[in-house]
């Protein structure tokens, strides 16, 4: 039998005075995972283990490019590890966002690490896969029926803009967990996907209340991060029909009531609503309250199924190639003047390069120890003794980049300004060369609501055995 | 008082690449109190300090957690070209100077 018609055994359509324990075995899954915590979480029995393998966080290289953020042993090391632990219990183990993106060839990665595991440490199973790729088609369609909805000041893409982006993907709900778990897989690994959907489509298939469900989810998906002090330790959440009961897997790590709460802001724009593909998530009357020092039950949270169902998408363009400059500067003179530098500097390395390269390339500084780093206008202070200071590079081959660059280097070094004393140099450089590619560049394009009639052509299931 | 003196966390991150949330949270009633009732906090003052229109600054009052919480909308997408902070953990400095 499979582990989810284990499942369907246990609870039996009827979950009265029956708890349901989901582990939470990671929050990023690919950075490695702490060991103790999931020891102990797994001989806690749960009746399933999920993991979130990724975020929109880490910007939109991974997703343009297909890449994963993390280094390929130690995810494998971290996948092994989750998948012999759902094994031995024979309990379904869920994926979300595989690879850091969730786009296909991210998809493709974690599966193919998946089935070297299963190959090589002679694990048989059922596994399912969920594509989380939009159609271009679907979503210029969406475009012309006013049924995409903007997120903040980007603007709607127009029909060049879809057909640009290198990789576009939606964040899939349970419902296409649980067309996977209909389909008995033991292992489901999704593309790019709610973190919540993780936590929650077990219960739903099981008939617990969607409300509380969610809401666990909702907490337990970031593992520890939700207790004082945070950490990346596994997670138990153990739902019991209205409430639910969460607890570290890590004795150090302690949910408390204000700790939850508080982690009911982390990366939220609005700590009070929760929207989801298949409706919206009420927080307004939870209630959170300490079993004892470690361990907090919560309930009070409210389920509205959407009238209107909705995907949230996500969408990267590759840019161009980008390459970096690296230098140090402590001469005061230099200092004050690089604002009038630096563009003057530009318009020389356009003159020099000429028609070698193709003028739509961008050329931009940041100036570390002053405002490198603050994204809104700063007060002035006293100039500081060093700067760092970072060019920055895209054009439309590794070529061209290093060449304007390499020219840049060259002319920022002697280049002269008003009451220059340091007439040999004005550039410290950690070593040389000191300009660097980095690879292709991407941004993100699409970042809105579609509405759609249906999610499940969105999200195909497929299964495989191994 | 400055807002350093009584509150315990103050802490940036990105809501999706669109936007940057700043959480303050405090260690009882009293502090918190004391910042959610601060006319320094105010959307119109939170505005001309981050140099953004009002309508991009929204202030969210959680008592039950004893926080605040501030939304601005990025005058750059994360990981755009010219983009500073692709996370957004570092945009609360200007903060850290508010007097209640």
């Amino acid at each position: 039998m499979s582990a989810v018609g284990k499942l369907h055994d246990r609870f039996g359509g009827d979950i009265t005075g029956k708890s349901l324990k989901a582990l939470a075995a990671s929050g990023q899954l690919g950075y490695g995972l702490p060991e103790a915590a999931l020891r102990e979480g797994l001989k806690r029995e749960p009746d399933f283990i999920g993991c979130d393998m990724g975020s929109v966080d880490p910007g939109p290289y991974y997703l343009g490019a297909g890449e994963m953020a993390t280094a390929p042993a130690m995810t494998e090391h971290d996948l092994r590890e989750v998948l012999h632990g759902a094994r031995r219990l024979d309990v379904p183990l869920l994926i979300g966002t595989a690879g850091t993106a969730g786009a296909q060839p991210h998809l493709n990665k974690t599966l193919a690490i998946i089935r070297k595991i299963a190959k090589e440490d002679g694990l048989k199973f059922r596994l399912a896969s969920i594509a989380a790729d939009i159609p271009k088609e679907m979503v210029k369609q969406a475009s012309r029926d006013n049924r995409m909805i903007k997120l903040g000041e980007m603007d709607v893409p127009n029909d060049a803009a879809v057909d640009a982006t290198s990789h576009l993907v939606g964040q899939m709900g349970t419902e296409a967990f649980q067309r996977a778990l209909d389909a008995e897989a033991d292992v489901i690994i999704a593309g790019r996907a709610c973190d919540t959907a993780v936590f929650s489509s077990v219960p739903n298939m099981l008939g617990y209340p969607m409300g509380p469900a969610m809401h666990m989810a909702k907490i337990i998906e970031c593992t520890s991060i939700s207790c004082t002090p945070g950490g990346r330790d596994a997670m138990l959440g153990t739902l019991e029909g209205e409430s639910f009961v969460l607890e570290s897997m890590n004795p150090d790590r302690h949910a408390t009531p204000l700790s939850v709460a508080a982690h009911g802001l982390y990366e939220q724009a609005d700590p009070f609503s929760v929207r989801e593909p298949e409706g919206a998530l009420h927080l307004n009357d939870i209630e959170l309250e300490a079993i004892d020092h470690h361990r907090v039950r919560g309930r009070g949270a409210r389920w509205e199924p959407a009238e209107q169902l909705s995907v949230k998408l996500e969408g990267s363009t590759y840019v161009g190639e980008r390459g970096i400059l690296v230098a140090g500067a402590c001469d005061p003179n230099f200092i004050a003047a690089l604002d009038d530098i630096t563009p003057a500097l530009e318009q020389t390395v356009r003159d020099l390069l000429g028609d070698t390269v193709r003028p739509e390339f961008q050329l931009s500084f940041r100036v570390y120890g002053r405002d490198g780093v603050s994204l809104w206008p700063t007060p002035p202070s006293h100039p500081p003794h060093e700067v760092f200071i970072m060019g920055e590079c895209i054009a439309t081959t590794a070529a061209e980049t290093k060449a304007i660059l390499t020219t840049c280097k060259q002319y920022f070094l002697h280049y002269g300004f008003p009451g220059r004393l340091s007439t040999a140099g004005n550039l410290a450089f950690p070593f040389t060369p000191p300009e660097i590619l980095t690879g292709p560049a991407y941004r993100f394009s699409v970042y809105h609501v579609m509405q759609v009639d249906e999610l499940a052509p969105l999200f195909p299931v497929a299964v495989e055995e191994v | 008082m400055k807002l350093t003196d009584v509150a315990k966390v103050v802490r940036s991150k990105n809501a999706g690449p669109l936007q940057i949330t700043i959480d303050l949270m405090f260690e009882d009633r009293e502090r918190y109190n004391t910042a959610a009732t601060s006319q320094s906090l105010s959307p119109a003052n939170l505005a001309h300090l981050y140099g953004l229109r009002q309508d991009r600054v929204r202030v969210i009052p959680f008592p039950q957690a004893l926080a605040i919480k501030l939304v601005f909308d990025r005058n750059i997408v994360a990981g755009d070209p010219g983009d500073k902070d692709v996370y957004g953990t570092q945009q609360h400095r200007l903060l850290l100077g508010v007097e209640l």
